[in-house]
């Protein structure tokens, strides 16, 4: 009984607060366990403008167990699943607190766009994209928010190496040497190569080696 | 079966204990194996020994093996393995203790340091609590920072000392309670923070917190629940569970001085401060067994169950192999068989590998599903595995093949008497019934009837270590002679078990008593012939017979 008032008054303060630009409704009506809500991304960082939707189950011990929440929305961050949109967040696990809501929680989410934590990261690709280079990374997530977290860009066409952040040079070097370009993509992500100087040879072979199994 | 699972490798005893503690019938056979180990008390404990001493010396008096010990050469006689166990690896000195044992000690430590703190107890507590009881870097942190550390852990408010609000619980009209959001007159708590709450989100708050074992803090802010606050709100001595799931993280933490009792169910732990000698047991071969006051024996090494004769290098190698295996294996593991003959389904009562057709009184063999007579005559012949060399090429899929019967076979000895054990144990549950119906129809005393339990005790032991030598015979070189001899070992335990386990279906009470004389008999040759092939098995370890090929 009283997850349901707690709930309902959530959903209003929600409301309440359109300065926030935070969404939270119930997926349908009659089922107080699943919502879904979404959150502007923070201005200044490559998730600007973007409108990102967070999928919310609330467990019947709520709030004295955390909800679970992922990003139905495809994000490029490092601890946000660029496959499933799970989130490594410790408010979500052990540091949740019975007086933390579900709007603070999406708060929360907006600020971990903000600031990332590669060092206990959810999507190791993506983390260390960002500890290796940040300009190149930031492009690429720039990239995804337009792409997916952008109404206006739905439908486009894209470029596989691009969506990764990896330099389309790269790519046309080994596909003028014989090899797909998928395979050529799935390496390079594997061994988190995003750019390559001619001259190193060793990892070139590596490159070479891989693709050849 | 699912071989991922530990469970398949515990022992009947674990099987038991699932039963829950309060059966009688493990009562008593916990109060008759402690009085004999003890020695004192009961009359069985030497009648016991002397036939151990008799069946050593000369084995002729029993008629059920007279041809048997002509056709084996005992490899290490009784005399000779004490001499080894005194002389090769020291003493294990252990204790067997519970979370309460040692949180006892904790607070032992606690009202020790108190004069370097000048703290309240409680605080202490939570300061040992946040450093996984180890004094030591408490200690170090606190000459280092005292103020940041005591904020840190919530022992003082951010806004400097935590005398603002009161602290505790207080009746309120029309409260509206943050995380419920009910409106209602109600007992509600407060630290010194003035974080208010009802007293009934705080209950199922540090309900769903109490098995963490980390430190509960209020609600809205980092400010610590003390041990008086959480009985407070939860009753008389709550704080105990939390205290407790504490130390069981503090045990896991040290795990190299402190195992689990791996039995389901048990609480012991057992603590072993020198570890120093472990490493000699394993360079002899030995495994440094303990055991629990629940009389559970397991591996502190490696914490299965006791493995002898398999060392745990041996253990851990064949367990691996079991998980990688099973996929490929698939065998029919239920307790109902058709007869060979007339193909009426037949269940097992028992451990025992004899089987009779309730419809057309065929006798056959559990295992091999072969005729009974020339396993009961001869010896256990089931046990030996008939090597078909030189009738294939080498090629390699025949090779890989023929490993794969090999393993195939040892695997299947290995669950039958897992499989045996577990139905031996369903069969010893009906001991305690047995001895109360001697006490009732025959007037026999209850300790009197006690030799039922402890055969029963010698046949779990005796089928254990059978169990393991399959693991230890497959990783032996078959061609070398003193691999035949444990193979005959084996073959004389598993007769021995099986005779002994023949003799625990007997339902009818005067029969039981007439036949006590061979109880003894049967249970101490059991118990010659288990210690025999542990030795046999240490002895293949040690000369290099039996080792990891990969
Ligand atoms: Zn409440
Ligand atoms: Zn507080
Ligand atoms: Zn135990
Ligand atoms: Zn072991
Ligand atoms: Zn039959
Ligand atoms: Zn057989």
């Amino acid at each position: 009984m009283s997850r349901a008032k707690r709930i309902m008054k959530e959903l209003q303060a929600v409301k309440d607060d359109p300065e926030a630009k935070i969404t939270l409704e119930f997926v349908i009506e009659s089922d107080i366990h699943h919502l879904k809500g979404s959150f502007i991304g923070p201005p200044g960082t490559p998730y600007e403008n973007g409108a990102f939707v967070v999928d919310i189950e609330v467990p019947m011990e709520y709030p004295f167990k955390p909800p679970q929440m992922k990003f139905d929305t495809k994000v490029y961050h490092p601890n946000i699943s660029s496959v499933t949109g799970a989130i490594c967040l410790d408010i979500l696990k052990n540091a949740w607190s019975p007086v933390i809501t579900l709007k603070s929680a999406l708060i929360s989410l907006q600020a971990l766009l903000q600031s990332p934590e590669p060092n206990d990261p959810q999507d190791a690709e993506v983390a260390q994209h960002y500890l290796r280079d940040r300009e190149s990374f930031n492009k690429t997530a720039a990239l995804w928010t337009k792409l997916y977290a952008s109404a206006a860009y739905g439908d486009k066409e894209v470029d596989e190496a691009e969506l990764y952040g990896i330099n389309s040079d790269v790519v046309e070097e080994f596909e003028s040497q014989g090899f797909e370009k998928s395979k050529i993509i799935e390496v390079l992500r594997r061994l988190g190569i995003k750019s390559l100087d001619p001259n190193d040879n060793a990892t070139i072979n590596r490159i070479i080696e891989e693709l050849l199994k | 079966m699912d071989l991922g699972n530990n469970e398949m490798f515990l022992s009947n005893d674990m099987l038991h204990e699932k039963q829950g503690h309060n059966s009688l019938i493990e009562d008593n056979i916990i109060t008759s194996i402690n009085n004999s180990r003890r020695g004192s008390l009961v009359t069985q404990d030497s009648e016991f020994e002397l036939d151990d001493a008799l069946l050593t010396g000369s084995d002729l008096d029993y008629d059920y093996e007279d041809e048997l010990d002509d056709m084996i050469v005992l490899p290490i006689t009784n005399a000779k393995r004490k001499q080894i166990n005194e002389g090769g690896v020291p003493n294990l000195e252990y204790e067997c203790l519970t979370t309460k044992d040692i949180f006892n000690r904790m607070l032992e430590r606690v009202n020790h340091l108190q004069p370097i703190f000048s703290l309240p107890l409680e605080d202490i507590i939570i300061l040992m609590q946040h450093y996984d009881w180890n004094e030591e870097r408490l200690l170090e942190k606190w000459t280092d920072k005292m103020d940041d550390l005591l904020t840190e852990i919530g022992l003082i408010h951010e806004n400097g000392n935590l005398t603002v609000n009161e602290r505790g619980v207080a009746l309120k009209e029309d409260f509206e309670c943050g995380i419920c959001c009910e409106v209602k007159s109600v007992e509600v708590f407060s630290l010194e923070c003035g974080h208010e709450y009802c007293i009934e989100c705080y209950r199922r708050y540090i309900q769903g917190r109490l098995h963490s074992g980390n430190i509960i803090t209020c609600m809205g802010c980092s400010v610590a629940l003390k041990n008086e606050d959480i009985d407070e709100i939860m009753g008389y001595e709550s704080s105990n569970k939390l205290m407790y799931s504490s130390i069981k993280s503090f045990v896991s933490k040290h795990h190299r001085n402190y195992k689990w009792c791996p039995y389901t169910d048990c609480k012991c732990i057992i603590h072993l401060d020198d570890t120093s000698s472990l490493s000699e047991y394993s360079r002899l071969h030995y495994s440094p067994f303990v055991k629990c006051n629940a009389l559970h024996r397991f591996c502190f090494s490696c914490g299965f169950e006791i493995h002898a004769p398999a060392d745990c290098d041996i253990t851990n190698a064949w367990i691996k192999k079991a998980r990688k295996e099973s996929e490929n294996l698939n065998w029919v593991l239920s307790n109902t068989k058709e007869c060979p003959k007339c193909s009426v389904n037949i269940e097992k009562d028992g451990g025992c590998n004899h089987m009779v057709c309730s419809s057309c009184k065929y006798e056959f063999c559990w295992i091999c599903e072969g005729e009974w007579a020339p396993h009961g005559k001869s010896f256990y012949q089931c046990t030996l595995y008939k090597n078909e060399d030189g009738k294939y090429n080498k090629s390699s899929s025949q090779e890989a093949n023929k490993l794969m019967k090999k393993y195939t076979f040892y695997y299947r000895m290995f669950n039958e008497h897992e499989v045996s054990a577990k139905l031996d144990w369903k069969l010893g549950q009906t001991v305690g019934i047995k001895v109360k119906s001697l006490q009732e129809k025959i007037g026999v005393s209850w300790i009197e009837g006690q030799f039922l339990a402890e055969s029963l005790r010698t046949l779990n032991e005796g089928r254990t270590a059978l169990k393991w030598s399959f693991a230890v015979a497959f990783y032996s070189d078959p061609s070398h002679n003193l691999t035949k001899i444990f193979v005959d070992n084996q073959a004389l335990l598993s007769k021995a078990v099986e005779d002994l386990s023949e003799l625990l279906q007997i339902k009818d009470p005067e029969l039981i008593m007439r036949r006590k004389p061979d109880f003894y008999n049967k249970a101490g040759y059991v118990q010659n012939r288990t210690n025999a092939l542990m030795e046999c098995g240490r002895d293949l370890l040690c000369k290099g017979i039996c080792k990891l090929t990969d």
